[in-house]
């Protein structure tokens, strides 16, 4: 569904990704996982489109997605949940999900998916008239997912939802994208939580220093005794 | 649920004792003893501010949405007043040379120079964004605020020095746009043209607010305002939505320009003081916010017609501003705060 083949990416002089390979199927849940500053939001905001690779090709369901800007990535089916969240903070929750749904005209599809967002997250709907900006860093990070869901994307990019969140909210985050990915939305997630992470996901990258060193399902890197010293501390 | 409602429900006191609502209390005080003493008092302030609302909105929206401090704003004052008057004069000696079977054009006649009016300012508006805004966005956002600042203060002189150079250096005004003996409000005669700026200025600062609140578009422009990240990905086009802001801000301008061409006829500098009294009202509402900006432009004509009034025409930019430092000294993010955070601040 989603192609990586040798990207590069970086910030003016400073290059991240060297030569980035990975695929995400259809219905999968996958993880990107590496230490600070090894390239993971990097890879992501390229593939949003917030970033324009030096080299390499993306393609989403065949189409290349190389360069095209970021509201135009949105609109082919791939939502971005940030790091930041980049909600709007004068804004209710009503109205940052009704921002999320600018691209659908149909009304009913609208009120359906935030009904459905509602039932993912039933704190929203308590605070529905809640200004963003006034919301907990557990509250934000329901609204920034349910907010990436609202055109209804195939493929969710989710950037560390565990950033800040006491255990109990992370927890929180983690079973509402695993019962997303149940519903049929493809996820790739980046993540530090790597324990936490591998026993969720189906597949999982390891990303050091702009290039992937390991690959696998998660039992696999569970097991792999590079991941285990560097990131287990086994 | 008890958790989340009572959150939201902040104490009275906390609500309504604050700085800025102690200050909207005092001025709304002056304003009904002004009222009580002359009746001309608050029919002035509603008219001149109808206007300045007019103006200073699309000023706050442009900073709010692109962050642009548009010192050209005034000049699409003078192009408004300059459209209004090239279509309205015809028509007035049409209705002058035979005022008896003129009977739809004197009462509709002003109409067609005001919209027009509107119409060319939002296509000098888009003109703007895209010959000027957009290629310097492309190049570098580094410096944004102080680069399109000069930016906009050339774009004044160019526009006024241009005006001067194609129409010269005169006056070009119209005593009145609607030739009828005036009403009378709360016992004060008020000439029908200041009632229907007052009229136009409310009904578009209406639908204005309804737009930016309860549309698609409108609350995408919000959205951009609040967080330009954000609003891409949610798969909103930045460049249309600058484009539309840009335009919207200058028609409204230009539209204030064409109808109160009565009161300030066209001439190249005209857009000078309309363009300060903006910034006087965007920066004691607090910059970027465009609600706070419509009861701002009220406050700062009110206090104008104060000191008219009771001091002397030569005091009408002073008491404004003498407010304005005392209201910053007090609350530096303006007396509205900022609700809005536009990038710069963040």
């Amino acid at each position: 569904m989603l192609q990586l083949t040798g990207v590069e990416a970086g910030y003016d002089l400073l290059q991240v990704l060297w030569g980035v390979d990975l695929h995400v199927e259809e219905g999968e849940f996958v993880a990107l996982l590496g230490p600070n500053g090894a390239g993971k939001t990097t890879t992501l905001r390229t593939i949003a489109g917030f970033v324009p690779p030096l080299k390499g090709s993306i393609t989403f369901r065949g189409q290349p997605v190389n360069g095209v800007q970021p509201h135009k990535v949105s609109t082919l089916g791939i939502g971005y949940v940030s790091e930041n969240l980049n909600l709007f903070p004068a804004m209710s929750i009503y109205e940052n999900l009704l921002v999320g749904a600018y691209t659908i005209r149909d009304k009913a599809r609208i009120k359906a998916t935030i009904d459905l967002v509602f039932e993912l997250f039933p704190r929203l709907l308590e605070r529905r008239d809640q200004l963003a900006g006034t919301l907990s860093g557990g509250e934000r990070k329901m609204l920034a997912i349910g907010r990436g869901l609202m055109p209804s994307p195939s493929l969710l990019l989710v950037d560390e939802p565990s950033l800040g969140l006491a255990p109990m909210a992370t927890l929180t985050a983690f079973e509402a994208l695993k019962a997303l990915n149940k519903r049929g939305v493809t996820i790739l997630l980046v993540e530090q939580n790597v324990n936490t992470t591998l026993h969720l996901v189906d597949r999982a990258y390891v990303l050091e220093q702009g290039k992937i060193v390991l690959e696998g399902t998660g039992a696999e890197l569970l097991g792999n005794t590079h991941v285990q010293e560097a990131y287990l501390g086994i | 649920m008890t958790t989340a409602t009572n959150l939201q429900k902040v104490p009275f006191a906390k609500r309504y004792l604050t700085f800025t609502g102690f200050v909207l209390f005092a001025l709304v005080l002056v304003l009904a003893l002004s009222a009580v003493m002359r009746p001309s008092i608050l029919v002035d302030t509603l008219v001149t501010g109808g206007m300045w609302a007019l103006m200073a909105g699309g000023l706050a929206l442009v900073f709010g949405v692109m962050n642009v401090p548009n010192f050209a704003h005034g000049e699409f004052f003078m192009i408004g007043s300059l459209v209004a008057f090239t279509v309205f004069s015809p028509i007035q000696d049409t209705v002058l040379s035979d005022p008896a079977n003129t009977g739809v054009l004197k009462m509709f006649g002003p109409f067609p120079g005001m919209i027009l009016a509107a119409l060319v300012g939002f296509v000098c508006g888009v003109l703007l964004e895209v010959v000027l805004f957009r290629p310097l966005r492309k190049r570098s956002r580094d410096q944004w605020v102080m680069n399109t600042f000069l930016l906009t203060a050339g774009v004044s002189v160019v526009l006024v020095n241009g005006d001067r150079l194609v129409f010269g250096n005169d006056y070009r005004g119209i005593s009145r746009y609607w030739d009828v003996h005036p009403i009378v409000i709360l016992g004060q005669p008020v000439s029908v043209d200041r009632a229907m700026v007052f009229v136009i200025a409310m009904a578009v600062i209406a639908v204005f607010a309804l737009f930016l609140q309860k549309t698609r578009i409108g609350r995408a422009m919000r959205a951009v305002s609040q967080d330009e990240t954000g609003a891409q990905m949610a798969g909103i086009a930045l460049n249309r939505i600058f484009v539309l802001t840009m335009g919207l801000s200058c028609g409204l301008a230009a539209l204030a320009g064409g109808a109160l061409l009565f009161m300030y006829p066209n001439f190249p500098d005209v857009g000078v003081q309309p363009l300060y009294l903006a910034w006087y009202v965007v920066i004691l509402a607090g910059l970027g916010n465009v609600q706070g900006a419509i009861i701002g432009a009220f406050i700062v004509a009110l206090l104008q017609t104060l000191a008219v009034t009771f001091v002397g025409l030569g005091w009408v930019d002073v008491l404004p501003t003498a407010f304005i430092i005392v209201i910053l000294l007090f609350k530096p993010s303006g007396l509205f705060g900022s609700e809005v955070k536009g990038v710069w601040e963040q």
